[in-house]
């Protein structure tokens, strides 16, 4: 079995470090991209702890070469199935590796307190008042992802909304040397309001960007 | 601010956000895939495949019904 790690550039260097499995990672290198690969002679039990290691290790790869995150987990039975895979998708895989060369993703949360008082007023009222208490989130909610893209509009190339719980979250495409930037004008808009609260993190490699579908423009 | 947003720590949120990513980003094959789950042998899909988080598919299923 083999478990997937990541797309680079087919001249990337091969990494020097072990895998998920304690197996030593290798490449397998096509004409213009190669993946990133373990094999595995155990199944994984696709624990948050694996999930964590595994990140841990696209960051670590991710310091060194450009990559594609492969979501976690995949795996395929044989080298010859990667391979068959790498040549299906290489092109395109480059083709993004290449746009996305000197950037990271940075995720923005941002929260209200009214969207914690709606929710619990929500719970105690009657229907009308829940439909139009939702309506009232869902507004502020659009308004507040058009407010937010607004502010990181001179520093992220894509924009895209992720699950959100409460409030907002975004994940943003951001070149490597304007992270500091952005992160600045994040903290700048939340201090604009005492009323709201944002949490950042990152950078990290590309996890929301490895293909350019559903991203928002910024 | 609310309890719930006062709990929000550094380290928490970049651990959540990079997990979430780990899981629900990334590159996602199409072609016969090989998965790994929980207490499950893994099972061999000859089938056009998407690998997202549950709370992902079910957020789809209500964009699509908004979209309708």
């Amino acid at each position: 079995m083999m478990l997937l790690y990541g797309v680079v550039p087919a001249d990337a260097t091969a990494p020097e470090r072990r895998g998920l499995a304690g197996q030593r990672l290798e490449m397998i290198r096509g004409m213009l991209a190669a993946l990133i690969v373990e094999e595995c002679s155990e199944r994984l039990n696709a624990t948050g702890d694996e999930a964590r290691t595994f990140a841990e290790i696209i960051c670590d790869l991710a310091t060194t070469t450009s990559i594609l995150p492969i979501r976690f987990p995949t795996m395929l039975p044989t080298r010859s199935a990667v391979a068959a895979e790498l040549q299906a998708n290489e092109a395109a895989w480059r083709r993004r590796l290449t746009e996305l060369d000197g950037l990271s993703e940075v995720i923005i949360r941002a929260q209200w307190a009214e969207a914690d008082s709606e929710l619990g007023s929500a719970s105690n009222s009657s229907g009308t008042t829940y439909l139009m208490n939702r309506a009232a989130s869902i507004h502020r909610w659009d308004a507040s992802v058009a407010e937010i893209t607004e502010v990181v509009r001179a520093w992220a190339r894509e924009v895209k909304v992720l699950r959100r719980q409460k409030g907002v979250r975004l994940a943003c495409l951001v070149a490597n040397a304007d992270v500091t930037q952005l992160r600045d004008a994040v903290t700048t808009w939340q201090q604009a309001g005492s009323d709201r609260k944002t949490a950042v993190s990152g950078p990290w490699p590309v996890f929301s960007f490895v293909d350019d579908q559903e991203a928002l423009s910024a | 601010m609310t309890d719930a947003m006062e709990r929000w720590s550094n380290e928490d949120v970049a651990l959540v956000d990079l997990i979430d990513r780990v899981i629900g980003g990334g590159v996602v094959l199409t072609g016969d895939v090989v998965l790994g789950v929980a207490g499950v042998d893994l099972v061999y899909l000859g089938l056009r495949l998407v690998l997202a988080p549950a709370h992902e598919v079910e957020q789809s299923v209500v964009l699509g019904r908004r979209s309708a």
